[in-house]
């Protein structure tokens, strides 16, 4: 090869391509012809060959300091770390409208009604430390069953929920207690603070479900004030709380946004047989103390059996 | 029911590319130990993005992606580079040394390419890396690089060509002399 020489210098990229056996057709004929007539180039083709053996021993050859067993072994204890607080969320349209789920691997953590995509945003960013990312095949299932409840063709949602997110101690034994009560059925803010032993607490129970972080899973709908009435539900969304409940059979008026206790089956908490709402002296005790039914059929559902002495399965309520 | 998700994709990629990734940033770093931070930086990366990788991605390229895009961050600062090019010094002296006396010949050449390759510009570097010792296509290294494949293939031709000229004294080939 001659430095000097243009066709040389010209022909180098070539010909370290014919020695990697990387040349076309064309390129490889201008070589042949070039170290035909040119000595320095054809030596310099065969080192270019030697050295592509040499560099081909690289990739055999051990690198210094290259054992990558713990440096695997930290990655694996990073990605658990990093899986445990994964949570993959999907929006979806739903009866109820727009409806954002998340999951982590523990279980659904959070589900949202959305007025919009942006709204989603700032609710996942409540999920602090959390890694969220968009995968609506991960909870495409989730969705599925939800779809089959509010579709009237399921009146359970087994799924196991992440709870890691709620608030406090305090706000988990409400999720938890309002997740006891049965498809159908309505107790009062009153009664969830009395059966988690802070009877005084009304108000911090309504709080805690006001920031319930997995509604209708956790069935915070079937929550109403004493006097009956509706209250209050994700915010300013009462009429999703009305449809939550007449899916599950429970008789609201509409207008008044109440639940009339003359027109629904009851439960004494502690009793295995619920009454007609007239029965003894039911119609006085105060509602922390009763779990009222829509229907009949959804009071059996849970195990209870007709009173013996109002007998409501002789005289049912009218629909 | 609900995909259980603890029976993870992720782990069999993790499997089969974790070591090879590693041995590319050991000698795009030159160090290591910087390799072991890297290498997991890929892996943490890769496996927060890997649900959004089209099903028919090339997984291996898109790791040397993200490996080499950590190589060029980790070395913006010129300082670091010039203490990673000692280090490579030192250290690809070292294992010729240790290595099997039959091997010597061989190890101490490798070792000769390992130092050039070590102080070669960092595109060249990793350009070479790629196609020489991981032989992935110019395609995939252009993709790497943030260039066009040609680009990628001149990287190598550039690096190909200093290690030749840094192998002179060496006269690798035995050739008649020209009277």
């Amino acid at each position: 090869m001659n430095p000097e020489n243009p066709t040389c210098r010209d022909i180098e990229p070539d010909l370290v391509a014919v020695a990697a056996g990387e040349a076309g057709a064309s390129a490889a004929r201008g070589v042949e012809r070039h170290v035909g007539v040119c000595r320095g180039c054809r030596d310099e083709l065969e080192r270019y060959r030697v050295l592509e053996g040499m560099v081909a021993d690289l990739r055999r050859a051990p690198v210094a300091g290259a054992d990558p067993t713990l440096s695997r072994a930290e990655l694996e204890s990073r990605l658990a770390d990093i899986r445990s607080r994964m949570i993959s969320y999907g929006i979806f349209s739903s009866p109820l409208g727009k409806i954002l789920i998340a999951r982590s691997e523990l279980g659904v953590s959070l589900v949202r009604y959305l007025e919009s995509d942006a709204a989603g945003k700032s609710y996942l960013a409540r999920l602090a430390g959390g890694e969220v990312v968009e995968d609506k095949a991960a909870v495409q299932a989730t969705y599925r069953e939800l779809l089959d409840y509010l579709n009237a063709r399921g009146t359970r949602l087994s799924w196991p929920l992440d709870l890691r997110w709620a608030g406090s101690d305090f706000q988990r034994r409400v999720l938890a207690a309002t997740a006891e009560l049965p498809y159908g059925a309505v107790t009062s803010y009153a009664g969830i603070a009395r059966r988690i032993g802070a009877p005084a607490s009304v108000r911090a129970v309504a709080q805690a479900l006001r920031r319930n972080p997995i509604p209708i899973a956790i069935p915070c709908h079937r929550v109403i004030g004493s006097s009956g009435d509706l209250t209050g539900y994700a915010g300013s969304k009462i009429g999703l709380k009305e449809r939550l409940l007449s899916l599950e059979g429970v008789p609201v008026g509409l207008r008044a946004h109440r639940i009339e206790r003359g027109h629904m089956y009851v439960l004494f908490d502690g009793y295995t047989e619920y009454c007609l709402p007239t029965c003894g002296t039911l119609s006085q005790e105060p509602m922390s103390q009763l779990t009222l039914f829509g229907s009949r059929r959804h009071a059996e559902a849970v195990g209870l059996t007709a009173c013996s002495s109002c007998r409501p399965d002789l005289h049912p309520l009218s629909a | 029911m609900v995909r259980d998700m603890t029976e993870d994709p992720f782990e069999s990629v993790v499997a089969a590319h974790h070591a090879e990734i590693h041995r590319y940033l050991v000698r795009a770093t030159s160090r290591p130990g910087d390799a072991d931070d890297l290498s997991q930086e890929t892996f943490v990366r890769a496996y927060k993005a890997y649900r959004s990788l089209p099903p028919d991605a090339n997984v291996r390229a898109w790791l040397f992606a993200i490996a080499t895009n950590l190589s060029r961050n980790h070395f913006r600062g010129e300082k670091r580079r010039r203490q990673a090019m000692a280090a490579a010094a030192a250290g690809a002296s070292e294992r010729g040394s240790s290595w099997p006396e039959g091997e010597a010949i061989a190890s101490q050449t490798s070792a000769r390419i390992d130092r050039i390759v070590a102080a070669l510009p960092l595109k060249q570097r990793l350009a070479f890396t790629m196609r020489k010792v991981h032989e992935l296509d110019y395609d995939a290294i252009g993709e790497s690089l943030e260039c066009s494949g040609e680009s990628a293939r001149a990287h190598v031709f550039q690096a190909l060509r200093k290690i030749r000229r840094g192998l002179d004294d060496l006269d690798i080939v035995h050739t008649e002399r020209q009277p």
